[in-house]
């Protein structure tokens, strides 16, 4: 074989590997942009109604109970929000599910993706642990797992009971929208939503009805309604993720 | 000096300064090793990572590291590609030090990531919609591109012809391949040394990284900072050895070309900078008064702007600075520290601003501390650097290239400082 190679060749080749480059480039952005106008059955979306949130934390503790989260390393925060005529607002505030969702778009093993009914899931098993959907998040919605959880949950049986087993140390966690509960839920016939079992925990325990879920794709779904009748805004909207919670402003 | 006649500073110099010199390495690596170790076992809640702040002094060891080594593909593909031929000297030296920089980097990943025990996902599981992911595939394709440089250097070695010429001479003939490998190199560098960049750069959630130009700063540092670090490194040797290695005409006109990349570098962080004043971007003004007039203040004046880059630029670029080799230490030294400082202020500038995804949110100060553990393993990874380097010079040809003018054909003579010219 002959080694030889003159100046010309470098640039021929070096062109050719930086056009193939490009190409290459062109054709993944362009499979980003179609992914997005894929059809699916379902388009699952969370409402929280700020105005009638009292701030009582109760989501936190079923959400604890039925992911298995540890205390502290909560999925579902409950912030305290800008008050309104001097009383005080709240800022329930789960994984928002993007459209766009940057998590995903920056695991470099695929471990977050985005499901077709919008659910931006975690695959543990495959996670390497590097924090770059942490830095990426826009909501701090995920926690890391820096130790092992090995500490009994509190919030069981009182809020419910551990759905999905326990993350184990070295990968970062968050909120699923209760996957586990919503694909049990469709598979016995159960509508998300409406049937308390195939629906988040967190909306099933709020006692002042503050949240609610559903299917974006199905007009007659409480939240399509209540979207259509209410004004609405999303999180850090000039971002462009396209968030799937979408909250209700408290009005004075 | 007067022969037959050794002062106490000549025991030191001959006698005593190596083996002190790796004692002391040994027993830093010792340390890192144990704390590394420590680690693996226990995890990362030994280090002062929170959720706020994810990323820390092991990411700015990994970034510096890769950055330090970019004098390899740049040095080769002048070699090579532009046909600098005259630079060889200087390139072989990056090729050895970009080796070591980034198996330096991959220990520093190894400890950094949260299941080590998966550290192979990246190759098998793509996302190609992720930097990361490029940056890991380029990594990792171009550290096989390094051994392959790399192994005429063993090839070459006397002890290894001893040990089984045939393997030697396979060893050895791998140079033919360098001019192809350099391509390869330069592509795969050309992409990940800037991708490195664009990890921070196309982060919306975190303002002051948000731009377009973070891949370009970062290729331009790494260029500068990588060969600032050859450089060095010939000098070092050089006066350890009481002898010129390498010709002082190669080190002038690499000076000078990382003088002015490093006023480059200045130029487009000046504009970068200023630009950034001007957008009102929630969490932006923030995190650049942190830099500018905040905690992060004297790394960013001093430690960046004025020690690492300006002054050092002018050192290089002035010919009457140029022409003192203790000048020239000095200002590569100074650049090499700068682009780290670089490094760890990108990072820790948009990690130590909360983010603010609602108006009752202001972005608020966080902290962070690296505890002793994570600066054992960090010493511990830079002493693995050094003691690689000072095995390599001893027993390898690192400064005493074989001549192969069969190599390229068609590749003129140039003068060094045609290449800035």
């Amino acid at each position: 074989m002959s080694t030889k190679i003159n100046r010309r060749d470098f640039l021929r080749l070096a062109g050719t590997t930086g056009a193939a480059l490009i190409v290459l480039g062109a054709k993944t952005a362009a499979s980003a942009q179609a992914s997005v106008t894929k059809e699916s059955k379902h388009r699952w979306a969370m409402v929280i109604d700020q105005a009638k949130c009292t701030g009582c934390g109760d989501c936190t503790l079923a959400c604890r109970a039925s992911n298995d989260v540890a205390k502290g390393k909560e999925w579902n925060v409950v912030l305290q929000d800008k008050p309104v005529g001097g009383k005080p607002v709240y800022l329930p505030r789960p994984c928002m599910h993007c459209e766009h969702p940057p998590c995903a778009e920056v695991c470099p093993v695929g471990a977050t993706y985005k499901r077709d009914d919008g659910i931006v899931m975690m695959d543990y098993n495959k996670c390497i642990g590097c924090r770059y959907c942490e830095v990426a998040c826009p909501y701090g919605a995920r926690v890391f797992n820096w130790e092992e959880n090995t500490q009994p949950n509190d919030a069981v049986p009182q809020w419910g009971t551990p759905e999905i087993v326990r993350r184990p140390r070295g990968v970062p966690e968050k909120c699923s929208f209760c996957y586990q509960r919503i694909d049990r839920g469709l598979e016995q016939g159960l509508t998300p939503g409406v049937d308390r079992r195939a629906t988040p925990a967190c909306v099933v325990a709020c006692p002042a009805g503050a949240r609610i879920f559903g299917d974006l794709n199905d007009p007659e779904s409480n939240v399509s309604k209540w979207l259509k009748a209410n004004d609405h805004h999303r999180l850090r909207a000039d971002l462009g993720t396209e968030p799937r919670v979408y909250y209700l402003a408290k009005r004075s | 000096m007067t022969k037959n006649n050794f002062t106490l500073v000549d025991v030191l110099r001959h006698w005593l300064m190596y083996p002190i010199w790796m004692l002391g390495l040994a027993i830093t690596i010792l340390i890192g090793l144990a704390a590394g170790i420590a680690v693996l076992v226990k995890g990362l809640s030994l280090t002062g990572l929170t959720d706020n702040i994810p990323w820390g002094l092991w990411i700015t060891l990994d970034l510096s590291s890769i950055a330090i080594s970019a004098g390899a593909f740049s040095l080769s593909a002048a070699v090579y590609i532009l046909g600098i031929k005259s630079l060889r000297p200087v390139a072989r030296v990056a090729v050895f030090v970009g080796l070591i920089g980034y198996s330096m980097a991959l220990l520093a990943l190894l400890l950094d990531i949260g299941r080590p025990d998966r550290f192979w996902h990246a190759m098998v599981y793509w996302n190609t919609h992720s930097v990361l992911w490029e940056v890991t595939m380029c990594v990792a394709l171009y550290f096989s591109v390094l051994l392959v440089e790399f192994a005429p250097l063993i090839g070459e070695a006397a002890w290894m012809q001893k040990i089984s010429p045939r393997l030697a001479t396979m060893m050895a003939k791998l140079h033919h391949a360098a001019p192809l490998l350099a391509v390869a190199g330069l592509g795969l560098s050309l992409l990940h040394q800037s991708s490195l960049g664009a990890m921070y750069g196309i982060i919306k959630a975190r303002p002051i990284w948000f731009k377009p130009d973070m891949s370009i700063l970062f290729i331009i540092s790494a260029v500068a900072a990588g060969q600032a670090i050859t450089v060095f490194a010939c000098m070092v040797v050089g006066k350890l050895r009481g002898r010129t290695l390498v010709d002082r005409s190669l080190i002038d006109g690499v000076a000078r070309f990382i003088g002015f990349t490093v006023l480059g570098y200045l130029y487009l962080r000046f504009w970068d900078f200023l630009s950034m004043n001007y957008t009102n971007v929630p969490g932006r003004g923030e995190s650049l008064s942190v830099m500018t007039s905040g905690s992060l203040q004297w790394n960013f004046w001093i430690g960046e702007i004025i020690l690492g880059a300006a002054i050092p630029a002018g050192l290089l670029l002035w010919a009457r600075t140029r022409d003192d080799d203790r000048f020239v230490m000095l200002a590569t030294a100074l650049i090499v520290m700068g682009v780290v400082i670089y490094r760890s202020d990108t990072n820790l500038s948009g990690l130590i601003m909360t983010i603010a995804y609602t108006d009752a949110l202001s972005p608020t100060l966080v902290t962070y501390t690296p505890t002793w553990i994570e600066w054992a393993t960090t010493f511990g990874v830079v002493a693995y650097g050094l003691m690689a380097f000072t095995l390599g010079v001893r027993y390898l040809p690192v400064f005493t290239a074989a001549h192969h003018e069969d190599e390229i054909e068609g590749v003129k003579e140039l003068t060094p400082s045609a290449m800035t010219a």
